[in-house]
């Protein structure tokens, strides 16, 4: 296990000891925290609220129910999973990035919400076994460095008969990777430059999304790391994907 | 785009209809497909028994078949279409499932009241109902006027009285022709067995004869088989 530790790993396109990565994404989040919402706006021309509540719609939870939202950065989903499980149910947002954490604690302040903020590795959840409903990554799986150890973590803490839904970028489909190619190299960190004043961010943002596992190799990754049955929701051509990963047992 | 749209109307109507939840709970994680030829939609019961597309990967549990046809007899509310319905795979789900979908309804005056208020929805909503009402109305009789043109001034159509008696003149061919086989059959049969004997006499009779015939050794045989050969010399 130490030795796995010592390993390289990939931080966008390039190769950097395991034990960095962390801390180069933590420097990337730091950067554009304040900025964070704006830029998704921009990025994506509001299409990530329609991902988000897609991703709500087909979690399936309902009142009562106790969900954790990991690297739930500026709370977004905390804020609408939260009115999801109501006053009887539990929502606790997590985040490894302090900067990022705040943002969504104050938002959480903000629109009267009782979600308990909490800053913690998604390789190592300080939770018992079986303890939610239902598990939510969005867009926070891809700059984790163990996404295999970060996934059993997920399958840990979840309950039988709970699920983990990785909302995440994912391979676009063929005829649009051109177009998609162009837009995420070039206009990305041009628009990162213009709004967060940060270009290397945005082009680690594509790089990272080229990195990360397609919907196929997501979905076996979970089944590897325990989940009994995933399914798969291809978003906006497949920009995005939606896993659903079942704990039956 | 599609998928989060639909998820979001199918969660907003499930929502309406609260009493269909515990219902559809029972077969949470269950596919069903609805394939009505040109469209295919596949819906997923969730856990807490609303629905959604289904996921891009999954295999449906069942498949409920309707045509096209069968869907405007359905709107119309033929209650015989429904026994038209063909279903493959987990019959049970698909039947729950439907009926529960058969019953849910969309209160549009209720969508419509959060924007403009309950008394102008109520009127925006009879308005509505009556516009679709006489819709309807004009509907049908465009597609009668329609039918009647095609049958009395340019027979595209065939009248209903004239299609009956046209079957009915099928069937009369039809039992007529049934019958003729039946005699043929029965004809082919009688001269089978009538040939059958006549063979069966021949055959006696042949027998007959020959048991009727001197027996004739075969020395002699012999004998008249080297006369005959030597004919033709002699007579040269």
């Amino acid at each position: 296990m130490d030795n796995h530790r010592e390993d390289t790993t990939h931080f966008g396109y390039k190769t950097v000891p395991e034990h960095e990565k962390q801390a180069k994404v933590g420097e990337v989040f730091h950067s554009v925290a304040q900025k964070y919402d704006v830029m998704n706006d921009v990025m994506s021309a509001g299409m990530h609220r329609v991902w988000k509540q897609f991703a709500l719609d087909t979690s399936g939870v309902k009142t009562g129910d106790k969900v954790l939202d990991i690297a739930g950065g500026s709370g977004d989903l905390s804020k609408l999973f939260a009115k999801k499980v109501g006053p009887t149910g539990e929502v606790i947002l997590t985040d490894i990035n302090a900067s990022m954490l705040g943002v969504g604690r104050d938002r959480m302040l903000d629109a009267g919400l009782n979600v308990p903020a909490m800053q913690c590795n998604a390789e190592q959840l300080p939770f018992a076994d079986q303890s939610f409903d239902c598990v939510i990554v969005a867009f926070g799986l891809r700059n984790m460095t163990h996404k295999d150890v970060a996934l059993k973590e997920m399958q840990r803490v979840l309950k039988v008969g709970g699920r983990l839904l990785v909302l995440e970028f994912s391979k676009v489909w063929q005829p649009l990777e051109k177009l998609y190619d162009l837009y995420s190299f070039k206009l990305l960190p041009m628009m990162g430059k213009w709004i967060a004043k940060d270009a290397d961010s945005y082009q680690y943002l594509a790089e990272s999304i080229r990195m990360h596992p397609d919907q196929e190799t997501l979905k076996q990754m979970m089944l590897d790391a325990g989940f009994n049955h995933v399914d798969y929701y291809n978003l906006s051509a497949g920009v995005v994907a939606l896993h659903k990963g079942y704990k039956t047992a | 785009m599609i998928a989060p749209l639909v998820t979001r109307f199918l969660q907003h109507i499930t929502q309406q209809n609260s009493w269909a939840k515990p219902h559809l709970t029972a077969f949470a994680g269950q596919i069903i497909a609805f394939d009505f030829s040109l469209m295919r939609m596949q819906l997923v019961v969730l856990e807490d028994g609303s629905l959604a597309t289904a996921p891009d990967n999954a295999m449906p549990n069942a498949t409920v078949f309707i045509p096209p046809s069968l869907a405007m007899r359905l709107a119309s509310g033929d209650e015989h279409a429904k026994t038209l319905i063909k279903v493959d795979g987990d019959v049970h789900v698909a039947t729950e499932v439907s009926k529960v979908l058969q019953q849910m309804r969309w209160d549009i005056e209720e969508d419509i009241s959060h924007l403009t208020g309950d008394i102008a929805a109520y009127k925006i909503g009879e308005v509505t109902q009556s516009m679709f009402a006489q819709a309807k109305k004009q509907t049908t009789q465009f597609a009668e006027m329609v039918s009647e043109y095609w049958q009395e001034e340019k027979p595209v159509l065939a009248k209903k009285m004239h299609v009956e008696q046209f079957n009915q003149s099928v069937d009369t061919l039809r039992h007529d022709v049934e019958r003729f086989e039946k005699k043929l059959e029965k004809l082919s049969q009688q001269i089978g067995s009538s040939a059958e004997d006549t063979d069966t006499h021949l055959a006696s009779s042949v027998k007959k004869v020959q048991s009727t015939k001197p027996k004739s050794t075969k020395a002699e045989s012999t004998k008249a088989g080297t006369a005959k050969a030597k004919t033709p010399k002699e007579s040269t």
